[in-house]
This record gives structure tokens, sequence and C-alpha cells, in this order.
């Protein structure tokens, strides 16, 4: 019987998604995804996390707590960074030990990924699949497939949204970590509500990624988170082609706080929001921020047709 | 009709935006109720004009916009932020910068060449809005309205950090107990409301004049004086200026008019809401459904339309 192995549809499951259901795939294992985020998991979530903990944190453990009981092992990467000044957020550095602290219960499989302490993406998943009893060659052949097929996917959606860039209608970036844009549960109704206005969603992580960490440069120079990298950066490369920007941000999130605080500082050639979701989070006051500034952005256009 | 959180404004305009009619009460946390009396008082004022008035298209914008449009057949309903533009713009063309202080929310809305250009809003809490001077006015045992006058009165404010409305107060409590006078309290409050609004929603905005101040919280002249003192410019408050939301509903309403008369009896109906949980699926959304007469007008709150109808038909 091949090993059921759990992956949770929450954080970086919206970086990795191919890559992980192909790799475990190729190996020989089955995968079972939680759902998509429901508002039941976050509140399990939030029940079992510590108050200070960031919403897509809380979700993150409701989705852990749906695949307990249904797969052998559940996959909790811990990712420290990608070289010196690619690091990410410390949730993700402390994320195995928590899970595995909330939910002694579950079995769980990872690995960590940390560039500067010789713990390579190969090394990784070389680990990784070693836990699981596979040998070195099928596992860097899995590895290699997976990154190919991520890879494709990446590429299609960047070529999807390119055309969206062409459109004639109100564009509006969403820049913010792509665990929050495509949650189901968070920022996706929010991209819903969006295009019910008439107005064109784009997201900031369906751009090329090694170009943004590149461009985030013109905005700051010295920003050392990598995802915040990223959406930086689509911001450089779109901000003339959209007609404006929202940062999303989740609370607490403490890079999203400083980082976002940067770019509506510095970012003044085009309408930047910020919008913040939190657990109480109504849909009107979303509503509200959403038609005014969707009505700022067609009066400008009409002002300047 | 502008129905916010704390106050609920009506007014009427005739054809060249003139207001004939204009009322301002308390919500009381019940829309309905505040809807269906301040028809009734503006359908008395009008009776009192010496022309017979047919009122043929009617906005709605404030928090409770949805609830109130679907009450009256609205022909607008709009976000707060483009009413107040559009209502403040027709009396104050030239403006450039509109404060506005409300109930629960505070606004910051720029514009260029008559157009809305940018805006700012209070994002999670309601610290430095009407909803804190309020609380803090009935900690001190003074009415909101006297507030400003009060305060004109101090000449030594007390400094008063209105980051957090929990900070605020121990920081008031322990300025009124080491021996401040109640009007250097409440000076203090003022001028710590505009600081607070001009930090958290003026950052990195460039404030130009012609500035307008609206809102209920513009009737309160020493958070004026504190405006004009804290960005150098001169402050205009309209004396309509707690009306310039319910102005610019009547204003986009008449651009959107249908062509149909509004029958004033709407307020004679019988409007309920019912509140459940719907437990269709894991998202467990808070539907609210909307009746007239019984009969269901309208839900809201579901995230697809797949509620359970069978529960939301019944009134009880």
């Amino acid at each position: 019987m091949k090993m059921k192995i759990g992956i949770p549809k929450a954080f970086l499951y919206y970086r990795y998604g191919e890559l992980w259901q192909t790799f475990f795939q190729e190996i020989g294992c089955e995968i079972v995804t939680s759902q998509d985020t429901n508002r039941a998991m976050l509140l399990e979530g939030a029940k079992d996390s510590i108050d200070e903990s960031c919403l897509p944190a809380k979700i993150y453990l409701g989705h852990v707590r749906s695949l307990i009981g249904r797969c052998d092992h559940i996959f909790v990467p811990r990712f420290e960074n990608f070289g010196k000044n690619d690091v990410m957020c410390d949730r993700f550095m402390g994320l195995y030990d928590i899970v595995r602290n909330v939910y002694p219960e579950a079995s769980l499989i990872g690995f960590d990924l940390a560039a500067t302490e010789h713990k390579s993406q190969w090394q990784a998943y070389l680990g990784l699949g070693k836990t699981l009893g596979k040998g070195a060659v099928d596992i860097l052949l899995a590895l290699r497939r997976a990154r190919l097929v991520q890879e494709a996917a990446d590429q299609k959606r960047q070529e999807q949204q390119t055309g969206l860039f062409q459109e004639n209608g109100i564009k509006i970036l969403l820049a913010a970590q792509p665990y929050l844009i495509h949650d189901p549960y968070i920022g996706q109704p929010l991209a819903a509500m969006i295009r019910e206005q008439g107005a064109i969603p784009l997201y900031s992580d369906h751009c090329c990624r090694r170009q943004c960490r590149q461009r985030a440069l013109e905005i700051c120079g010295n920003l050392y988170w990598i995802m915040n990298k990223e959406s930086v950066g689509a911001i450089a490369m779109h901000r003339h082609q959209v007609d404006g920007i929202i940062l999303l941000a989740a609370y607490p999130c403490g890079s999203d706080a400083l980082v976002n605080e940067l770019v509506l500082r510095k970012v003044k050639d085009v309408p930047v929001i910020q919008i913040i979701l939190d657990e109480q989070q109504s849909q009107a006051g979303l509503a509200t921020r959403l038609e005014s500034f969707i009505d700022i952005l067609k009066e400008r256009r009409r002002a300047t047709a | 009709m502008d129905i916010g959180s704390i106050s609920t404004k009506g007014v009427v305009l005739d054809q060249a935006q003139q207001v004939i009619a204009e009322e301002y009460i308390w919500t009381e946390g019940n829309p309905i109720a505040a809807v269906k009396s301040l028809l009734g008082s503006l359908k008395e004022s009008l009776g009192k004009l010496n022309e017979d008035v047919e009122v043929c298209a009617v906005g709605t914008t404030g928090s409770a916009r949805k609830l109130a449009g679907v009450m009256l057949g609205a022909d607008a309903v709009k976000n707060e932020i483009t009413a107040h533009g559009v209502g403040t713009l027709s009396r104050y063309p030239d403006a450039r910068t509109i404060f506005e202080i409300g109930g629960q929310d505070a606004k910051l809305i720029l514009i260029n060449n008559g157009v809305i250009v940018d805006y700012a809003m209070n994002t999670l809490c309601a610290a430095g809005t009407g909803a804190f001077l309020s609380s803090q006015a009935k900690r001190l045992g003074i009415a909101v309205e006297e507030m400003g006058d009060m305060a004109l009165r101090s000449l030594a404010p007390a400094k008063i950090a209105a980051r957090c409305t929990v900070f605020a107060e121990s920081d008031m409590v322990h300025k009124a107990q080491s021996g401040y006078r109640k009007e250097d309290l409440v000076a203090g409050l003022c001028t710590a409301v505009v600081t607070n609004y001009l930090n958290n929603l003026g950052k990195g905005k460039v404030i130009q004049p012609p500035v307008v101040f609206q809102g209920g919280v513009s009737k309160n002249p020493a958070v004026a004086r504190a405006f004009e003192k804290e960005t150098g410019f001169p402050v205009i408050v309209d004396e309509n200026s707690h009306l310039m939301g319910a102005i610019g509903a009547a204003i986009l309403a008449q651009r959107a008019a249908a062509g149909k008369v509004f029958d004033f009896r709407a307020a004679e109906r019988t409007f309920s809401t019912r509140a459940y949980e719907c437990g269709g699926c894991a998202n467990q959304c808070e539907v609210v459904c909307f009746y007239q007469d019984g009969v269901l007008l309208d839900t809201w709150g579901n995230r697809c339309p797949n509620y359970d109808r069978k529960k939301a038909a019944l009134v009880s």
C-alpha cells in the first residue's frame, strides 16, 4: 500500500504546491491535501494558536489539524533562508516545532532549508526522501521532475497574467504574500469583489520571481525577506501598467507591516492602499474600502481621458 | 440618506441641489427605526413648504447603506468616500483636502482638479473617531456636544496619548487624578484626536488647501481649531458639515434617477431583520435576512447563494 502524505493547503503550498505534489508522487507516495480554507478551519486553528500568532499561521494550524488521522505523515517543512540576504519570516523557521508541540499526536515529516548553513534545496529533499526509505537516484530524479512541473506551472500563470496587463479595464495589482492572495477564504473573496466591480485583479506572485527580486532594489536596496522582495519587485515592474495597487497584509504580520509602510511612503506615482485582514474582518468594511478605491481609479481614468 | 453607526442624516435637495429639508437623529443601533423616523420628519418638513414636492430619486450611504437602500428601493447606494467627496465638491468645487471624522470611521480624501485622487481610512480600530470622544465624554460626565466649547476655555491643555482608546483612558485618568481641570482634559482629548488622525491617515500624504472638515466631529470647534494649528491651513467647516454624506448621496441619486416618484408610505411598511448562522457548509456564514411585511426581500453576509432558504424565509 502506498504511503499517504498529507499536505496542508496553506502558507507555502501557494508557492510550491505543484513541486511538492509531484515530488511525493514521483517517489511513490499518495497525496492527501487539506480542503480549501473555510471558517471552521480558521476557528479551529485560532483555538490552537497563541493569540499573537498571525492570521495565516492560525489558518495553517487549522489545515494541519484537519489532516490528522487522514494520512500517515503530514508534511511540514522548515524554510530559513535561500542565502545571506534572502531570508524567510521567522514563522517559517518555527513552523515545524510549533506544529510538533501543538499536535504531538501527528506524525510529521519535513526538511530544513537554510542555504547559509549548507542545507540547500537538493540536500533538503534528499534527506526528506531518505526518511521515507528512497534511494538517492530516485529522489534526485523525482526532484528534477517536480521542479520542472512547478516551473512550467509558474510560467503558465505568468503568461496568463501578461495577457491581462494588455486588457483595457481598470487593473489593480494585489501585492502581497501568495498565501494571502490565493487563500480561498481570505484573499480570493477580495479578488472576487474586485472582479464584481468590473476591475481586473493582478497578482504580485504571478510575475517572474527572479526578475522581481532584482527590480525590488529600485524601491528599496536592503530588504532581506525574500517574499517581500518579490512583492515589492512586482510593484517596481508593473506600477505603470496598473491603475492602482492594493497592499494586502494579515494582522499582525511584522514583515508586511514594515515593508508595506515603506511602499506607501516611497511609491507616489500610483494610488496605493493597504488592506489589513484579520479574523474579525467584516465583509462590509472591506467592501467600503474597495468600492471607494475603485471609484477613485475610475474617476482618475475619466479625468485623464 | 446617510445612515452611520452613531447618527442618521437625511436631506431633500431641489433640482438646483439646494437643501430644502434636513434631519439628523441618533441611530441608536437600530437603523430601520432611524430610517423610518427620519422619513417621517422629512415628510413633515416638506409638508410645511408652500409648494408640493415630489421626491424623484433616493440615495443611501453610510454603514447601513445597503439595508436602507433595500428598504427604500434606492436609485443609488454608494460608499461613504465617494458620497462625501461628491457632496463637498458640490459646495466647494476648489476643495483639495477633506477631513471627515464620523462615529466609527475617519477618512482623509485628497482631491485634484475636482477628482478624488486618493484617500485613507482608519484600519482595524476606531481610536480617534467620534466613538472615542463620546466614550471619554461619558467618562467625564459631560455631553459630547459640550466638549468643543469647554475645550476652548482651557488655558493649559493636558497632553493625552490618543493612539489607543485604552491608553488614552488610563492617560486621562492619571492626568485627572494629578489635578488637571476638566476643560484641560477635554482640550487634550480634542488635540489628541487631531494628532492621532494626522499620524494615522495623514502620514506620507500631502495636505493642500482649501481644507474642508466634516462629519459629526466637525461640530466640535476645538477639534477644528486643532486641525488649523497642526496643518497651518484655515479649515472650512460648512454649516451642513454633518450632512455632506447625505447631500452627496442625494446628488448621486439625482444622476442615477430611474424616473419613479418615491412614496413616503415606504416608512409605514413593517421591516424586520433576522440573522442566523448558515450551516450549509464549513464557512458557517452569518446570514442577515431582510423582510418587508414578512416577505424576504434580500440577504447579505452569505458568501455563496446556497444558504438555507427555508430557514431564511421564516420570520420569527
